[in-house]
Protein backbone atom coordinates (compact mmCIF):
# COMPACT_ATOMS: atom_id res chain seq x y z
CA UNK A 1 0.00 0.00 0.00
CA UNK A 2 2.70 2.45 0.99
CA UNK A 3 4.67 1.77 -1.48
CA UNK A 4 2.18 2.31 -4.35
CA UNK A 5 1.52 5.75 -2.63
CA UNK A 6 4.81 6.37 -3.10
CA UNK A 7 5.37 5.11 -7.30
CA UNK A 8 2.57 6.64 -7.78
CA UNK A 9 3.92 10.20 -5.96
CA UNK A 10 7.22 9.35 -7.75
CA UNK A 11 5.32 9.41 -10.84
CA UNK A 12 2.87 12.50 -10.68
CA UNK A 13 5.46 15.06 -10.79
CA UNK A 14 6.19 13.64 -14.47
CA UNK A 15 2.99 13.01 -15.96
CA UNK A 16 2.13 16.69 -14.63
CA UNK A 17 5.18 17.48 -16.20
CA UNK A 18 4.38 16.06 -19.48
CA UNK A 19 0.88 17.16 -19.36
CA UNK A 20 1.17 20.59 -18.54
CA UNK A 21 4.03 20.90 -21.27
CA UNK A 22 2.06 19.92 -24.34
CA UNK A 23 -1.23 20.82 -25.39
CA UNK A 24 -1.17 17.96 -28.17
CA UNK A 25 -0.65 15.13 -25.90
CA UNK A 26 -3.43 16.52 -23.49
CA UNK A 27 -6.19 17.41 -25.85
CA UNK A 28 -5.42 13.86 -27.27
CA UNK A 29 -6.28 12.36 -23.83
CA UNK A 30 -9.04 14.22 -23.28
CA UNK A 31 -10.55 12.98 -27.04
CA UNK A 32 -10.04 9.80 -25.82
CA UNK A 33 -11.77 10.02 -22.61
CA UNK A 34 -14.50 11.23 -25.05
CA UNK A 35 -14.11 8.15 -27.07
CA UNK A 36 -14.39 5.68 -24.03
CA UNK A 37 -17.10 7.56 -22.85
CA UNK A 38 -18.98 7.32 -26.05
CA UNK A 39 -18.88 3.61 -26.15
CA UNK A 40 -21.60 2.60 -23.41
CA UNK A 41 -23.77 4.99 -25.26
CA UNK A 42 -23.28 3.18 -28.45
CA UNK A 43 -23.79 -0.12 -26.92
CA UNK A 44 -26.96 1.08 -25.18
CA UNK A 45 -28.29 2.43 -28.53
CA UNK A 46 -27.77 -0.29 -30.81
CA UNK A 47 -29.47 -2.79 -28.19
CA UNK A 48 -26.23 -4.25 -26.84
CA UNK A 49 -26.33 -3.30 -23.27
CA UNK A 50 -29.49 -2.47 -20.95
CA UNK A 51 -30.40 1.23 -20.57
CA UNK A 52 -28.76 2.46 -17.31
CA UNK A 53 -29.68 6.39 -16.51
CA UNK A 54 -26.41 6.69 -14.67
CA UNK A 55 -24.02 5.46 -17.60
CA UNK A 56 -25.88 7.82 -19.69
CA UNK A 57 -25.03 10.61 -17.39
CA UNK A 58 -21.59 10.17 -16.55
CA UNK A 59 -21.30 9.98 -20.66
CA UNK A 60 -22.64 13.48 -20.86
CA UNK A 61 -20.43 14.81 -17.84
CA UNK A 62 -17.21 13.72 -19.33
CA UNK A 63 -18.51 15.21 -23.08
CA UNK A 64 -19.17 18.42 -20.98
CA UNK A 65 -15.61 18.39 -19.81
CA UNK A 66 -14.42 18.12 -23.07
CA UNK A 67 -16.34 20.60 -24.19
CA UNK A 68 -15.39 22.78 -21.24
CA UNK A 69 -11.18 22.26 -21.12
CA UNK A 70 -10.34 21.40 -24.74
CA UNK A 71 -10.33 24.63 -26.77
CA UNK A 72 -7.63 25.88 -24.19
CA UNK A 73 -5.97 22.93 -25.62
CA UNK A 74 -4.79 24.28 -29.23
CA UNK A 75 -2.72 26.55 -28.56
CA UNK A 76 -0.59 28.88 -30.83
CA UNK A 77 2.52 26.81 -31.17
CA UNK A 78 0.70 23.46 -31.46
CA UNK A 79 0.36 23.27 -34.76
CA UNK A 80 2.60 20.28 -35.51
CA UNK A 81 4.47 17.79 -33.44
CA UNK A 82 3.47 14.54 -32.04
CA UNK A 83 1.09 12.78 -34.03
CA UNK A 84 -1.18 15.60 -34.36
CA UNK A 85 -4.03 15.13 -36.00
CA UNK A 86 -5.19 18.91 -35.95
CA UNK A 87 -5.44 20.40 -38.97
CA UNK A 88 -4.15 24.07 -40.02
CA UNK A 89 -7.62 25.84 -40.56
CA UNK A 90 -7.76 25.56 -36.77
CA UNK A 91 -5.63 28.31 -36.47
CA UNK A 92 -6.44 30.04 -39.96
CA UNK A 93 -10.17 30.19 -38.77
CA UNK A 94 -9.93 30.27 -35.16
CA UNK A 95 -13.67 31.64 -34.98
CA UNK A 96 -15.17 28.35 -36.83
CA UNK A 97 -13.08 26.03 -35.08
CA UNK A 98 -14.22 27.83 -31.21
CA UNK A 99 -17.60 28.13 -32.56
CA UNK A 100 -18.01 24.13 -33.20
CA UNK A 101 -17.16 23.79 -29.64
CA UNK A 102 -20.25 25.79 -28.73
CA UNK A 103 -22.11 23.72 -30.93
CA UNK A 104 -20.66 20.58 -29.31
CA UNK A 105 -21.53 22.08 -25.88
CA UNK A 106 -25.15 23.06 -26.39
CA UNK A 107 -25.80 19.76 -27.84
CA UNK A 108 -24.50 17.63 -24.75
CA UNK A 109 -26.08 20.66 -22.79
CA UNK A 110 -29.75 19.66 -24.56
CA UNK A 111 -29.13 16.08 -24.00
CA UNK A 112 -28.46 16.79 -20.28
CA UNK A 113 -31.38 18.52 -20.06
CA UNK A 114 -33.69 16.33 -21.36
CA UNK A 115 -33.68 13.63 -18.59
CA UNK A 116 -32.92 10.78 -20.75
CA UNK A 117 -35.00 7.63 -19.58
CA UNK A 118 -34.68 4.96 -21.99
CA UNK A 119 -32.91 3.87 -25.22
CA UNK A 120 -35.13 5.13 -27.66
CA UNK A 121 -35.09 8.37 -25.84
CA UNK A 122 -31.05 8.13 -26.25
CA UNK A 123 -31.12 7.49 -29.61
CA UNK A 124 -32.07 11.21 -31.38
CA UNK A 125 -29.60 13.18 -28.75
CA UNK A 126 -26.93 10.76 -29.34
CA UNK A 127 -27.41 11.71 -33.15
CA UNK A 128 -27.42 15.55 -32.32
CA UNK A 129 -24.40 15.34 -30.31
CA UNK A 130 -22.84 12.89 -32.64
CA UNK A 131 -23.62 15.72 -35.16
CA UNK A 132 -21.37 17.89 -33.52
CA UNK A 133 -18.12 15.46 -33.18
CA UNK A 134 -18.15 14.99 -37.24
CA UNK A 135 -19.52 19.14 -37.73
CA UNK A 136 -15.69 19.41 -36.38
CA UNK A 137 -14.11 16.87 -37.49
CA UNK A 138 -14.75 17.62 -41.27
CA UNK A 139 -13.01 20.64 -41.14
CA UNK A 140 -10.71 20.62 -38.42
CA UNK A 141 -9.16 17.31 -38.07
CA UNK A 142 -7.27 15.68 -40.62
CA UNK A 143 -6.34 11.66 -40.61
CA UNK A 144 -3.20 10.89 -41.21
CA UNK A 145 -3.13 6.55 -41.29
CA UNK B 1 10.44 19.61 -95.27
CA UNK B 2 7.34 19.92 -96.78
CA UNK B 3 7.26 15.75 -96.07
CA UNK B 4 7.28 16.81 -92.31
CA UNK B 5 4.48 19.32 -92.86
CA UNK B 6 2.09 16.80 -94.03
CA UNK B 7 3.00 14.35 -91.44
CA UNK B 8 2.40 16.83 -88.73
CA UNK B 9 -1.02 18.01 -89.67
CA UNK B 10 -2.09 14.28 -90.02
CA UNK B 11 -1.14 14.59 -86.19
CA UNK B 12 -2.89 17.40 -85.68
CA UNK B 13 -5.57 16.36 -87.26
CA UNK B 14 -5.50 12.65 -85.89
CA UNK B 15 -5.43 14.54 -82.25
CA UNK B 16 -8.34 16.77 -83.08
CA UNK B 17 -10.30 13.23 -84.03
CA UNK B 18 -9.09 11.60 -81.01
CA UNK B 19 -9.93 14.31 -78.29
CA UNK B 20 -13.18 15.16 -79.67
CA UNK B 21 -15.82 14.56 -77.61
CA UNK B 22 -18.49 11.71 -77.98
CA UNK B 23 -22.10 11.42 -76.60
CA UNK B 24 -24.04 8.52 -76.95
CA UNK B 25 -26.15 7.78 -80.07
CA UNK B 26 -29.37 8.94 -79.39
CA UNK B 27 -30.86 5.75 -80.53
CA UNK B 28 -28.50 3.57 -77.70
CA UNK B 29 -30.22 5.75 -74.98
CA UNK B 30 -33.76 5.05 -76.30
CA UNK B 31 -33.02 1.82 -76.24
CA UNK B 32 -31.67 1.13 -72.83
CA UNK B 33 -34.61 3.43 -71.19
CA UNK B 34 -37.99 2.12 -73.28
CA UNK B 35 -40.57 2.57 -71.54
CA UNK B 36 -39.39 3.48 -68.53
CA UNK B 37 -41.30 5.36 -65.85
CA UNK B 38 -39.32 7.21 -63.45
CA UNK B 39 -39.12 6.30 -59.66
CA UNK B 40 -38.49 9.96 -58.19
CA UNK B 41 -37.91 7.26 -54.74
CA UNK B 42 -35.11 5.91 -56.21
CA UNK B 43 -34.20 9.05 -57.96
CA UNK B 44 -33.42 10.50 -54.32
CA UNK B 45 -31.77 6.96 -53.43
CA UNK B 46 -28.96 7.92 -55.87
CA UNK B 47 -29.30 11.72 -55.14
CA UNK B 48 -27.98 10.56 -51.87
CA UNK B 49 -25.85 7.70 -53.02
CA UNK B 50 -23.99 10.00 -55.49
CA UNK B 51 -23.64 13.12 -53.66
CA UNK B 52 -24.64 15.63 -55.56
CA UNK B 53 -25.43 17.65 -52.77
CA UNK B 54 -21.93 17.75 -51.37
CA UNK B 55 -20.42 19.30 -54.42
CA UNK B 56 -23.28 20.98 -56.13
CA UNK B 57 -25.48 22.17 -52.80
CA UNK B 58 -25.96 25.81 -52.40
CA UNK B 59 -23.73 27.24 -49.61
CA UNK B 60 -24.52 28.48 -46.34
CA UNK B 61 -21.88 28.49 -43.31
CA UNK B 62 -19.58 27.63 -45.61
CA UNK B 63 -21.07 24.01 -46.29
CA UNK B 64 -23.06 22.90 -49.31
CA UNK B 65 -26.77 22.35 -48.48
CA UNK B 66 -28.85 19.11 -49.37
CA UNK B 67 -31.92 21.70 -50.23
CA UNK B 68 -31.34 23.66 -53.37
CA UNK B 69 -28.29 22.69 -56.08
CA UNK B 70 -27.38 26.34 -56.77
CA UNK B 71 -23.57 25.39 -56.92
CA UNK B 72 -20.94 27.64 -56.10
CA UNK B 73 -18.45 25.08 -54.26
CA UNK B 74 -14.92 26.00 -54.79
CA UNK B 75 -12.63 22.86 -54.89
CA UNK B 76 -9.10 23.50 -55.26
CA UNK B 77 -6.94 21.02 -56.62
CA UNK B 78 -2.98 21.11 -57.93
CA UNK B 79 -4.28 22.10 -61.19
CA UNK B 80 -6.36 25.27 -60.05
CA UNK B 81 -9.65 26.18 -58.31
CA UNK B 82 -12.72 24.15 -59.88
CA UNK B 83 -16.50 25.81 -59.12
CA UNK B 84 -19.51 23.42 -58.65
CA UNK B 85 -22.23 24.86 -61.26
CA UNK B 86 -25.62 25.16 -60.68
CA UNK B 87 -27.61 22.38 -61.47
CA UNK B 88 -30.77 23.32 -60.49
CA UNK B 89 -33.70 23.20 -62.77
CA UNK B 90 -33.65 27.23 -63.63
CA UNK B 91 -33.61 27.19 -67.39
CA UNK B 92 -31.04 29.90 -67.72
CA UNK B 93 -28.16 29.05 -64.62
CA UNK B 94 -29.19 25.56 -63.94
CA UNK B 95 -30.14 22.52 -66.23
CA UNK B 96 -33.58 23.24 -66.48
CA UNK B 97 -34.87 21.72 -69.84
CA UNK B 98 -32.13 19.17 -70.57
CA UNK B 99 -33.30 16.51 -72.41
CA UNK B 100 -32.51 13.07 -71.39
CA UNK B 101 -29.89 12.80 -73.73
CA UNK B 102 -27.96 15.67 -72.76
CA UNK B 103 -28.52 14.51 -69.26
CA UNK B 104 -26.96 11.09 -69.53
CA UNK B 105 -23.75 12.47 -71.97
CA UNK B 106 -23.08 14.89 -69.28
CA UNK B 107 -23.09 12.37 -66.25
CA UNK B 108 -21.46 9.78 -68.26
CA UNK B 109 -19.84 10.71 -71.13
CA UNK B 110 -18.68 13.66 -69.81
CA UNK B 111 -19.90 15.63 -72.54
CA UNK B 112 -22.27 18.93 -72.36
CA UNK B 113 -25.21 20.20 -74.51
CA UNK B 114 -22.38 22.43 -76.08
CA UNK B 115 -20.52 19.11 -77.25
CA UNK B 116 -17.30 20.43 -74.73
CA UNK B 117 -15.30 17.76 -72.10
CA UNK B 118 -16.25 18.30 -68.66
CA UNK B 119 -12.91 17.70 -66.35
CA UNK B 120 -13.16 14.66 -64.19
CA UNK B 121 -13.54 16.46 -60.94
CA UNK B 122 -16.81 15.86 -62.00
CA UNK B 123 -16.86 12.02 -60.76
CA UNK B 124 -18.62 10.83 -64.38
CA UNK B 125 -15.60 8.61 -64.64
CA UNK B 126 -17.80 6.53 -61.91
CA UNK B 127 -21.13 7.79 -63.01
CA UNK B 128 -20.33 6.13 -66.19
CA UNK B 129 -20.67 2.94 -64.76
CA UNK B 130 -24.86 3.48 -63.81
CA UNK B 131 -28.03 2.14 -64.88
CA UNK B 132 -29.40 4.14 -67.54
CA UNK B 133 -33.03 3.91 -66.00
CA UNK B 134 -31.01 5.02 -62.53
CA UNK B 135 -30.11 8.29 -64.24
CA UNK B 136 -33.92 9.01 -65.54
CA UNK B 137 -34.81 8.63 -62.04
CA UNK B 138 -32.11 11.10 -60.68
CA UNK B 139 -33.21 13.58 -63.40
CA UNK B 140 -36.76 13.02 -62.41
CA UNK B 141 -35.64 13.59 -58.94
CA UNK B 142 -33.45 16.62 -59.78
CA UNK B 143 -36.18 18.40 -61.85
CA UNK B 144 -38.64 18.23 -58.75
CA UNK B 145 -35.97 20.49 -56.80
CA UNK B 146 -36.40 23.99 -56.15
CA UNK B 147 -34.83 26.20 -59.44
CA UNK B 148 -32.19 28.78 -57.93
CA UNK B 149 -30.80 31.55 -60.36
CA UNK B 150 -27.36 31.73 -58.95
CA UNK B 151 -24.57 32.82 -61.18
CA UNK B 152 -21.46 30.53 -60.57
CA UNK B 153 -18.59 31.87 -61.93
CA UNK B 154 -16.03 29.57 -64.13
CA UNK B 155 -12.87 27.49 -63.16
CA UNK B 156 -9.45 28.91 -62.49
CA UNK B 157 -7.08 26.74 -64.03
CA UNK B 158 -3.25 27.06 -65.01
CA UNK B 159 -2.56 26.53 -68.81
CA UNK B 160 -2.40 23.63 -70.54
CA UNK B 161 -5.17 22.10 -68.10
CA UNK B 162 -7.32 25.42 -69.22
CA UNK B 163 -7.50 23.61 -72.46
CA UNK B 164 -10.60 21.31 -72.50
CA UNK B 165 -10.06 19.39 -75.39
CA UNK B 166 -7.28 17.55 -73.68
CA UNK B 167 -9.65 15.98 -71.69
CA UNK B 168 -10.68 14.10 -74.73
CA UNK B 169 -7.22 11.55 -74.79
CA UNK B 170 -7.81 11.28 -71.24
CA UNK B 171 -11.41 10.22 -71.59
CA UNK B 172 -10.14 7.42 -74.77
CA UNK B 173 -7.68 5.93 -72.20
CA UNK B 174 -9.75 6.11 -68.94
CA UNK B 175 -13.03 6.57 -69.38
CA UNK B 176 -14.91 2.76 -68.98
CA UNK B 177 -17.66 2.06 -67.90
CA UNK B 178 -16.93 -1.81 -66.95
CA UNK B 179 -16.90 -2.89 -63.82
CA UNK B 180 -13.72 -2.61 -61.74
CA UNK B 181 -13.37 -5.78 -59.61
CA UNK B 182 -15.08 -9.32 -60.38
CA UNK B 183 -17.14 -10.40 -57.97
CA UNK B 184 -19.11 -13.85 -57.91
CA UNK B 185 -21.39 -13.93 -60.41
CA UNK B 186 -24.90 -14.21 -59.05
CA UNK B 187 -23.93 -12.93 -55.93
CA UNK B 188 -26.76 -9.91 -55.81
CA UNK B 189 -25.52 -8.49 -52.78
CA UNK B 190 -21.96 -8.31 -54.11
CA UNK B 191 -23.46 -7.20 -57.32
CA UNK B 192 -25.21 -4.28 -55.66
CA UNK B 193 -22.09 -3.31 -53.63
CA UNK B 194 -19.97 -2.91 -56.49
CA UNK B 195 -22.93 -1.23 -57.56
CA UNK B 196 -22.96 1.17 -55.56
CA UNK B 197 -19.01 1.56 -54.54
CA UNK B 198 -17.80 1.53 -58.21
CA UNK B 199 -20.80 3.68 -59.80
CA UNK B 200 -22.69 6.28 -58.00
CA UNK B 201 -20.67 6.28 -54.64
CA UNK B 202 -17.58 7.15 -57.04
CA UNK B 203 -15.82 5.89 -53.50
CA UNK B 204 -12.45 5.05 -55.84
CA UNK B 205 -12.40 9.36 -56.65
CA UNK B 206 -10.68 9.47 -53.36
CA UNK B 207 -9.69 5.69 -51.74
CA UNK B 208 -8.24 5.13 -54.99
CA UNK B 209 -4.45 6.48 -55.96
CA UNK B 210 -3.67 7.82 -59.23
CA UNK B 211 -1.62 7.34 -62.13
CA UNK B 212 0.65 10.02 -63.72
CA UNK B 213 -2.56 10.87 -65.78
CA UNK B 214 -4.65 11.21 -62.59
CA UNK B 215 -6.35 8.34 -63.38
CA UNK B 216 -7.77 5.96 -60.89
CA UNK B 217 -5.26 2.75 -60.47
CA UNK B 218 -7.50 -0.14 -61.14
CA UNK B 219 -4.32 -2.64 -59.74
CA UNK B 220 -4.60 -0.90 -56.31
CA UNK B 221 -8.33 0.19 -56.15
CA UNK B 222 -9.65 1.66 -53.01
CA UNK B 223 -5.79 1.00 -51.84
CA UNK B 224 -5.94 4.51 -50.37
CA UNK B 225 -4.34 7.64 -51.79
CA UNK B 226 -2.34 10.88 -50.11
CA UNK B 227 -5.88 14.00 -49.81
CA UNK B 228 -6.32 15.68 -52.46
CA UNK B 229 -7.04 18.78 -49.82
CA UNK B 230 -3.23 18.66 -49.02
CA UNK B 231 -3.11 17.23 -45.52
CA UNK B 232 -3.23 13.84 -44.57
CA UNK B 233 -4.01 10.74 -46.32
CA UNK B 234 -7.42 8.92 -47.30
CA UNK B 235 -7.18 5.45 -46.14
CA UNK B 236 -7.12 2.04 -47.49
CA UNK B 237 -10.37 0.41 -46.96
CA UNK B 238 -9.74 -2.98 -48.72
CA UNK B 239 -8.67 -5.74 -46.31
CA UNK B 240 -5.04 -5.44 -47.22
CA UNK B 241 -4.46 -2.47 -44.19
CA UNK B 242 -4.48 -4.58 -41.26
CA UNK B 243 -5.96 -2.55 -39.09
CA UNK B 244 -9.49 -2.22 -41.33
CA UNK B 245 -9.29 -5.82 -42.52
CA UNK B 246 -10.19 -6.33 -38.42
CA UNK B 247 -13.53 -4.84 -39.16
CA UNK B 248 -16.32 -6.85 -39.58
CA UNK B 249 -19.35 -5.88 -42.30
CA UNK B 250 -21.37 -5.08 -39.60
CA UNK B 251 -18.95 -2.81 -38.29
CA UNK B 252 -18.68 -1.22 -42.07
CA UNK B 253 -22.27 -0.95 -42.35
CA UNK B 254 -22.70 0.63 -38.57
CA UNK B 255 -20.00 3.45 -39.60
CA UNK B 256 -21.75 4.02 -42.72
CA UNK B 257 -24.61 4.44 -40.60
CA UNK B 258 -23.86 6.51 -37.43
CA UNK B 259 -20.06 7.53 -38.12
CA UNK B 260 -18.89 5.95 -35.57
CA UNK B 261 -15.67 3.10 -36.40
CA UNK B 262 -15.35 -0.13 -33.93
CA UNK B 263 -12.64 2.16 -32.00
CA UNK B 264 -15.83 4.59 -30.90
CA UNK B 265 -13.84 7.16 -32.89
CA UNK B 266 -15.65 9.50 -35.20
CA UNK B 267 -15.37 9.97 -38.58
CA UNK B 268 -14.10 13.28 -39.97
CA UNK B 269 -12.76 14.75 -42.87
CA UNK B 270 -14.62 14.96 -46.55
CA UNK B 271 -15.88 11.37 -45.51
CA UNK B 272 -18.20 13.12 -43.38
CA UNK B 273 -20.63 14.48 -46.03
CA UNK B 274 -20.26 10.98 -47.64
CA UNK B 275 -21.01 9.27 -44.45
CA UNK B 276 -24.02 11.44 -44.32
CA UNK B 277 -25.35 10.62 -47.54
CA UNK B 278 -24.34 6.56 -46.66
CA UNK B 279 -27.10 7.36 -43.89
CA UNK B 280 -29.88 8.22 -45.66
CA UNK B 281 -29.65 4.94 -47.65
CA UNK B 282 -31.71 1.44 -47.23
CA UNK B 283 -29.49 -0.62 -44.64
CA UNK B 284 -29.63 -3.03 -46.99
CA UNK B 285 -27.52 -1.01 -49.33
CA UNK B 286 -25.22 -0.03 -46.63
CA UNK B 287 -24.95 -4.02 -45.90
CA UNK B 288 -24.03 -4.88 -49.63
CA UNK B 289 -21.65 -2.11 -49.96
CA UNK B 290 -19.94 -3.59 -46.55
CA UNK B 291 -19.90 -6.97 -48.29
CA UNK B 292 -17.92 -5.82 -51.39
CA UNK B 293 -15.35 -3.81 -49.51
CA UNK B 294 -14.85 -7.33 -47.22
CA UNK B 295 -14.38 -9.01 -50.81
CA UNK B 296 -11.67 -6.67 -52.49
CA UNK B 297 -8.45 -7.92 -53.41
CA UNK B 298 -6.24 -6.92 -50.72
CA UNK B 299 -3.84 -4.12 -51.57
CA UNK B 300 -0.83 -3.98 -48.88
C1 LIG C 1 -14.59 21.57 -31.96
C2 LIG C 1 -13.86 20.47 -32.51
C3 LIG C 1 -14.07 19.03 -32.03
C4 LIG C 1 -15.20 18.45 -31.50
C5 LIG C 1 -16.56 19.08 -31.21
C6 LIG C 1 -14.86 17.06 -31.28
N1 LIG C 1 -13.57 16.81 -31.65
FE1 LIG C 1 -12.60 15.03 -31.55
N2 LIG C 1 -10.90 15.91 -32.27
C7 LIG C 1 -10.79 17.22 -32.67
C8 LIG C 1 -9.43 17.47 -33.12
C9 LIG C 1 -8.89 18.79 -33.66
C10 LIG C 1 -8.71 16.26 -32.97
C11 LIG C 1 -7.23 16.00 -33.28
C12 LIG C 1 -6.42 16.36 -32.03
C13 LIG C 1 -4.94 16.13 -32.23
O1 LIG C 1 -4.55 15.06 -32.72
O2 LIG C 1 -4.15 17.04 -31.89
C14 LIG C 1 -9.67 15.28 -32.44
C15 LIG C 1 -9.36 13.96 -32.13
C16 LIG C 1 -10.27 13.02 -31.69
C17 LIG C 1 -9.94 11.64 -31.39
C18 LIG C 1 -8.57 10.99 -31.53
C19 LIG C 1 -7.79 11.17 -30.23
C20 LIG C 1 -6.41 10.56 -30.26
O3 LIG C 1 -6.24 9.50 -29.68
O4 LIG C 1 -5.53 11.14 -30.90
C21 LIG C 1 -11.10 11.03 -30.95
C22 LIG C 1 -11.27 9.59 -30.50
C23 LIG C 1 -12.14 12.05 -30.97
N3 LIG C 1 -11.61 13.25 -31.42
C24 LIG C 1 -13.45 11.83 -30.60
C25 LIG C 1 -14.44 12.82 -30.53
C26 LIG C 1 -15.81 12.57 -30.12
C27 LIG C 1 -16.38 11.20 -29.73
C28 LIG C 1 -16.44 13.78 -30.16
C29 LIG C 1 -17.90 14.11 -29.83
C30 LIG C 1 -18.48 13.46 -28.69
C31 LIG C 1 -15.47 14.78 -30.60
N4 LIG C 1 -14.27 14.15 -30.83
C32 LIG C 1 -15.76 16.13 -30.77
C33 LIG C 1 -11.77 18.17 -32.65
C34 LIG C 1 -13.05 17.99 -32.14
C1 LIG D 1 -16.82 15.87 -56.37
C2 LIG D 1 -17.74 16.92 -56.70
C3 LIG D 1 -18.96 16.57 -57.56
C4 LIG D 1 -19.93 15.64 -57.30
C5 LIG D 1 -20.01 14.64 -56.14
C6 LIG D 1 -20.91 15.79 -58.34
N1 LIG D 1 -20.53 16.76 -59.22
FE1 LIG D 1 -21.56 17.42 -60.83
N2 LIG D 1 -20.00 18.60 -61.36
C7 LIG D 1 -18.88 18.85 -60.60
C8 LIG D 1 -18.02 19.80 -61.30
C9 LIG D 1 -16.68 20.34 -60.79
C10 LIG D 1 -18.65 20.12 -62.51
C11 LIG D 1 -18.14 21.06 -63.61
C12 LIG D 1 -17.32 20.27 -64.60
C13 LIG D 1 -16.77 21.13 -65.71
O1 LIG D 1 -17.06 22.33 -65.78
O2 LIG D 1 -16.02 20.59 -66.53
C14 LIG D 1 -19.90 19.36 -62.50
C15 LIG D 1 -20.85 19.41 -63.53
C16 LIG D 1 -22.07 18.77 -63.49
C17 LIG D 1 -23.08 18.90 -64.53
C18 LIG D 1 -22.98 19.79 -65.76
C19 LIG D 1 -23.57 21.13 -65.41
C20 LIG D 1 -23.51 22.17 -66.50
O3 LIG D 1 -24.06 23.27 -66.28
O4 LIG D 1 -22.92 21.93 -67.56
C21 LIG D 1 -24.14 18.13 -64.15
C22 LIG D 1 -25.45 17.93 -64.88
C23 LIG D 1 -23.78 17.52 -62.89
N3 LIG D 1 -22.53 17.94 -62.52
C24 LIG D 1 -24.63 16.68 -62.19
C25 LIG D 1 -24.25 16.00 -61.03
C26 LIG D 1 -25.09 15.02 -60.37
C27 LIG D 1 -26.50 14.65 -60.78
C28 LIG D 1 -24.36 14.54 -59.31
C29 LIG D 1 -24.74 13.45 -58.33
C30 LIG D 1 -25.03 12.14 -58.89
C31 LIG D 1 -23.08 15.24 -59.33
N4 LIG D 1 -23.06 16.11 -60.37
C32 LIG D 1 -22.08 15.06 -58.41
C33 LIG D 1 -18.60 18.27 -59.38
C34 LIG D 1 -19.33 17.27 -58.77
C1 LIG E 1 -14.57 12.90 -50.93
C2 LIG E 1 -13.63 11.86 -50.67
C3 LIG E 1 -14.18 10.50 -50.22
C4 LIG E 1 -15.14 9.75 -50.84
C5 LIG E 1 -15.91 10.05 -52.12
C6 LIG E 1 -15.27 8.56 -50.04
N1 LIG E 1 -14.44 8.60 -48.97
FE1 LIG E 1 -14.31 7.20 -47.48
N2 LIG E 1 -12.96 8.35 -46.50
C7 LIG E 1 -12.47 9.57 -46.94
C8 LIG E 1 -11.60 10.13 -45.93
C9 LIG E 1 -10.87 11.47 -45.99
C10 LIG E 1 -11.59 9.20 -44.85
C11 LIG E 1 -10.89 9.37 -43.50
C12 LIG E 1 -11.96 9.76 -42.52
C13 LIG E 1 -11.49 10.37 -41.21
O1 LIG E 1 -10.57 11.21 -41.25
O2 LIG E 1 -12.08 10.04 -40.18
C14 LIG E 1 -12.45 8.09 -45.27
C15 LIG E 1 -12.69 6.96 -44.47
C16 LIG E 1 -13.48 5.88 -44.85
C17 LIG E 1 -13.68 4.68 -44.07
C18 LIG E 1 -13.06 4.41 -42.69
C19 LIG E 1 -11.70 3.80 -42.85
C20 LIG E 1 -10.93 3.75 -41.56
O3 LIG E 1 -10.05 2.90 -41.46
O4 LIG E 1 -11.17 4.56 -40.66
C21 LIG E 1 -14.51 3.86 -44.78
C22 LIG E 1 -15.02 2.49 -44.37
C23 LIG E 1 -14.83 4.55 -46.00
N3 LIG E 1 -14.19 5.78 -46.03
C24 LIG E 1 -15.67 4.05 -46.97
C25 LIG E 1 -16.07 4.78 -48.10
C26 LIG E 1 -17.08 4.32 -49.03
C27 LIG E 1 -17.82 2.99 -48.96
C28 LIG E 1 -17.22 5.31 -49.95
C29 LIG E 1 -18.18 5.38 -51.14
C30 LIG E 1 -19.58 5.23 -50.80
C31 LIG E 1 -16.30 6.37 -49.60
N4 LIG E 1 -15.63 6.02 -48.47
C32 LIG E 1 -16.16 7.54 -50.34
C33 LIG E 1 -12.77 10.20 -48.14
C34 LIG E 1 -13.74 9.78 -49.04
Amino acid sequence: MKRTVLIALALLPVSLATASDDPIAQRQDLMSETREALKPLIGISRGQADFDAETVSASLAVFANTAEKAPALFPEGSETGGDTEAKATIWSDRDGFDQRFQDFAEAVAAAQAANIASAEELGPKLQDVLGTCKGCHDNYRVEKE
Amino acid sequence: MKRWLFFLALLALAGWWLTRPVGFAPGDVSERTAGHVPDLANGERLFNAGGCASCHGRIEDGKPQRDIMAGGLEMTSPVGTFRAPNISPHPDQGIGGWTALEFLDAMQRGVSPQGRHYYPAFPYASYARMEATDLLDLKAYLDGLPASDHVVGGHELSFPYSLRRGIGLWKRLYLDADPVIEVASGDAVLERGRYLVEGPGHCGECHTPRNFAQAMDPGRWLGGAPNPEGEGRVPNITPGRASFGDWSADDIAYYLESGVDPDFDVVGGSMVAVQENMARLDAADREAIAAYLKALPPVE
